[in-house]
């Protein structure tokens, strides 16, 4: 059965990339760990997975926010490093040619063009509004909220949408 | 400054070649650089990792960082979720490098692959090899579009298609040109012909009536007796002709797209639901099929219309046809914003709608678990969801498309108002030769019927756009890669049956690495066992051989032949392939055997059957070989399909036979028999066995051990053994299970 982490009985500290130590106050403990999350998609801050060298589970973190703040930093500082999903913040220019689009965008982490291959598969909208997106090289981007994106932005998206 | 030519992926940012040109040693040179995409903390920017002889550099605008080979343990590419490391490993610790999205992962796996090699003490020429020979393949992509091209030289098939949408669908018009013709005419007849009634509508008021001419009248209105009869004649004969072609069309391209789809790789079908596959053949043709019909035929009538009711109307009344202009700019900027409103609804109409059939496609076809995890509502609470969805943006857009036209279709009605108005002033205050009753009235037939041709047009721009949507569909299939047979490739007919996997690296997407750096030679006749724990790649092992997938990283030769070089079809006729789940289709049990062989005698297919012990339970159904299966093969039992899978491959007298996993869903008894079938159809071929159950690799005279994408072990059942390794733990803990098994069973009797 998973060994459920609630809320403040652990310590964690980082101790490299994505890598952290867990420290239970039974006396338990846990080298190496690297924090995953089991819904990467649909859940950011709930039931992260710690996972040993060999890929296997250890303990699972049910709520990131219950977290001691020390031990949240460690783990919100990994999944930082882990996950890249850069977040759209404008689409400065769509073209199609030959069938693939090449979206020039900004994200929170700089410009970028990218390109995708198939606009029925690539493009996702989610239940909650956000959209994700897959490039040709399966990079992943977010668009949390389209309805903030500026009107040219939004102009652009509504063809592809 | 002398010239530096090195690989690379792109140009290296000029600041960064300066930097490391500058850390270069006097006879020191570039080999190869990969320019990678992230900073250290994790924004977009150049980094650049460069390799020499004896040592790399990873450089970017802040420092410059270099390495020896000399003592690294290991080196490997780290994936993370949309990025990556590289990373080695030195006095057992960990040292990471260089970051990078997936874009350049692949080119990295090659460095790290590098790296420990060289550092391992390779020798150097051969790893810089490999080396050349990916970048090679990274220049293997289309100028134009960026896809990767099957070859150096080879023509991208998207380019040279979709930019000719046009020319892409006269291929189904051309054929049906004469009948198309011969519509067109008649509809330029009955065009001509509807032009005429106003006019005599005209007569009648100004001088048949007024001049009391009953011989005129009857002559009028025989005209105009005949004149609808041709109209209406020809129109049927038209409208049949039209649907005629137009099946004809619309029947080519769905086969060509089923044929299309029929030789579209695996890779296709991992992306694209089977769904939206089937819509596209049922639905997106049909749509394109009344847009052809649009283009050749409504267009050429309403111009024609068009042009013939301007001239006549300029010809009665050129003041009165001004007027009759004035709302022809409100239809056409209104059309514009029209189709504009409109135009992201048709994606989004059909994206619904692909869902909702995506349901369908999904839950039918399962029904039986539907039923047994009493899923029935829940099915129907998503489907209906789903449809939810689809109708709003439906009806959403149906506000448009219905209220749009009438707001324009009021405002044209309101302007032959103005016609009413001014002209029947003129006709009422001013004499006859100013304008006569009779005139009037035709004209403002003549405006409403002039109305028609100007809307079509404003309108065009957007049925085309809705025409688009499915035709970008269906060239979606039509123009998608299909598997690759080489023009030059060789036609085989028999195979020796030696088989090579050489540096072979695959990932289904780019994110996971699922085969690592798989080297196995298999001599001809060997017997060959494949075992490792679920998901570790066995079966991607075979899908490869199947040539199922063909953008691996590396070679695989079949007798010495890379086996992209081998005719496809003809390849794959030499292998029996038993796959781990046993498809049946709903045909009888005789067709099912005989799918690979259409033109098997009877005694063939028995003899099959009997060989993979299936003739005995085929016999007892009451039907025999005749007997029907239902879909995907229900009606028979799981070990049932087995049989039948495995005398389906038999059948072929294939050169090599491969079982994956033939056995795993039957007793033991049945799982005796199939066993032996299995032996009596191996000798002389080379065989691959995977299987869970190791007891079922007696016969085996080599085991492969495949463990997360990679072999482990490789040798004969004593040498693994002898090596104390995974192999050997797999089997104690089977032999230990069948023990305590074998014990319990014995302590309960
Ligand atoms: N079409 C696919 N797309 C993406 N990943 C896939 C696909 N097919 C298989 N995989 C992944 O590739 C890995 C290897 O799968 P494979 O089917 O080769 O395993 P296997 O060794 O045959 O396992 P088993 O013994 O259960 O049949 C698995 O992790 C699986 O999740
Ligand atoms: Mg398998």
């Amino acid at each position: 059965m998973a060994n459920y982490i609630n809320g403040d009985e652990v310590r964690i500290t980082k101790v490299g990339t994505c890598l952290v130590d867990v420290e239970f106050y039974s006396g338990e403990r846990f080298e190496g760990l690297e924090p995953r999350r089991l819904f990467p998609l649909s859940g950011l801050r709930n039931y992260i997975t710690l996972l040993d060298s060999d890929l296997k589970e250890k303990a699972v973190i049910r709520d990131l926010d219950r977290l001691m703040p020390d031990s949240k930093k460690a783990i919100e500082d990994c999944l930082e490093e882990y996950y890249l999903i850069p977040r759209i913040t404008a689409v400065l220019n769509i073209v199609e040619k030959f069938g693939v689009l090449k979206w020039t965008i900004m994200t929170d982490r700089g410009e970028r063009t990218i390109r995708i291959k198939n606009r029925h598969s690539d493009i996702k909208t989610l239940y909650d509004g956000r959209i994700l997106v897959r490039d040709a090289n399966d990079n992943r981007y977010e668009i949390p909220d389209v309805s903030a994106l500026d009107k040219h932005s939004q102009k652009l998206l509504s063809y592809e949408l | 400054m002398e010239t530096h030519n090195f690989l690379k992926n792109r140009e290296l940012p000029e600041a960064i070649e300066k930097k490391l040109l500058e850390a270069l040693g006097k006879d020191e040179k570039l080999l190869f650089a990969i320019v990678a995409d992230l900073t250290p903390e994790a924004t977009y920017g150049d980094s650049v990792i460069a390799f020499c002889e004896k040592r790399f550099f990873v450089c970017s605008d802040e420092a410059l960082r270099e390495y020896v080979y000399d003592g690294i343990e290991d080196c490997f590419v780290k994936r993370m979720y949309g990025n990556a490391r590289l990373v080695f490993l030195r006095d057992g610790k960990k040292n990471e490098i260089l970051s990078f999205t997936y874009s350049v992962a692949s080119l990295c796996d090659m460095a790290a692959l590098f790296i420990k090699n060289v550092a391992l003490g390779e020798p150097f020429s051969e790893q810089l090899e490999i080396v050349e020979a990916t970048y090679d393949k990274l220049n293997l992509v289309c100028p134009k579009c960026g896809r990767t091209l099957i070859r150096q030289g080879a023509e991208c098939i998207h380019c040279q298609s979709k930019s000719k949408i046009a020319a892409k669908l006269m291929k189904y018009v051309t054929p049906q040109w004469k009948r198309l013709l011969v519509c067109l005419i008649l509809s330029i007849i009955t065009t001509a012909v509807a032009l005429f009634p106003p006019y005599a509508t005209k007569t009648i008021v100004d001088t048949v009536i007024p001049n009391r001419d009953l011989k005129g009248l009857a002559t009028l209105v025989l005209t105009l007796f005949l004149c609808y009869l041709v109209q209406h004649v020809i129109s049927a004969l038209r409208g049949y002709l039209l649907r005629i072609s137009g099946d004809r069309i619309v029947m080519e391209l769905r086969n060509d797209v089923y044929e299309k789809a029929q030789h579209l790789p695996m890779r296709f079908y991992d992306k694209t639901s089977t769904g939206s596959v089937i819509n596209r053949i049922s639905g997106d043709s049909n749509t394109i099929q009344a847009f052809i019909l649009k283009i050749t035929q409504e267009v050429v009538v309403q111009f024609f219309m068009l042009i013939g009711i301007i001239v006549i109307m300029f010809a009665m009344d050129w003041r009165l046809t001004l007027l009759s202009l004035i709302p022809v700019p409100l239809v056409v900027v209104g059309a514009k914003i029209f189709s504009r409103k409109i135009a992201p609804f048709y994606k989004k109409i059909w994206r619904r709608w692909a869902s909702v059939s995506g349901i369908l496609t999904d839950t039918i076809p399962c029904i039986r678990i539907v039923k047994s995890f009493a899923g029935e509502d829940r099915a129907v609470d998503r489907f209906k969801k789903h449809n939810a969805e689809w109708y709003k943006v439906d009806t959403a857009s149906a506000r448009i498309t219905t209220v749009f036209p009438c707001i324009i279709g009021f405002a044209v009605t309101c302007g032959s108002l103005l016609i009413w108005a001014i002209g029947g002033r003129w006709a009422i205050t001013t004499n006859e030769e100013m304008l006569s009753l009779g005139l009037l009235v035709s004209f403002i037939s003549y405006t409403s019927m002039f109305y028609t041709p100007v809307n079509f047009f404003a309108y065009l721009s957007d049925s085309y756009q809705g025409a688009l949507a499915a035709i970008e569909r269906i060239l979606d299939i039509i123009d998608a890669e299909p598997e690759v047979n080489l023009p030059d490739a060789k036609k085989v007919t028999h195979l020796d049956g030696r088989i090579e996997f050489k540096n072979v690296n695959f990932s289904f997407d780019k994110t996971k690495k699922t085969l690592n750096n798989i080297n196995l030679t298999i001599e001809p006749g060997d017997i060959v066992g494949i075992v490792g724990t679920t998901g570790s790649g066995k079966s991607t092992l075979i899908n490869l051989l199947m040539r199922f997938y063909d953008n691996y990283d590396g070679e695989i030769l079949v007798d010495g032949t890379d086996i992209k070089n081998l005719d496809l079809e003809s390849y794959r006729a030499c292998i029996g392939y038993v796959q781990q789940e046993p498809i049946m289709f709903s045909d009888t049990i005789f067709n099912n055997i005989a799918y690979g062989v259409p033109n098997a005698h009877v005694e063939q297919v028995i003899h099959a059957a009997e060989t993979s012990n299936a003739h005995e339970f085929i016999a007892r159904q009451p039907d025999g070989y005749d007997s029907m299966l239902g879909e995907r093969g229900v009606g028979l039992s799981g070990g049932e399909k087995q049989r039948l899978s495995i005398a389906r491959a038999l059948l072929k007298n294939p050169s090599i036979l491969i079982f994956d996993e033939a056995t795993a869903s039957v007793d033991s008894e049945t799982e005796n028999l199939i066993q032996e079938a299995i032996e009596r159809l191996i000798s002389g071929r080379t065989t691959l066995m995977i299987a869970h159950r190791l007891s079922t690799l007696k016969k085996a005279n080599k085991i492969v051990v495949v463990d997360q994408g990679k072999i482990i072990e490789f040798g004969s059942h004593e040498e693994l053994m002898a090596l104390k390794g995974k192999y050997y733990t797999l089997i104690e803990i089977q032999s230990l299970a069948e023990k305590t098994n074998r014990a319990r069973i014995e302590a309960g009797v």
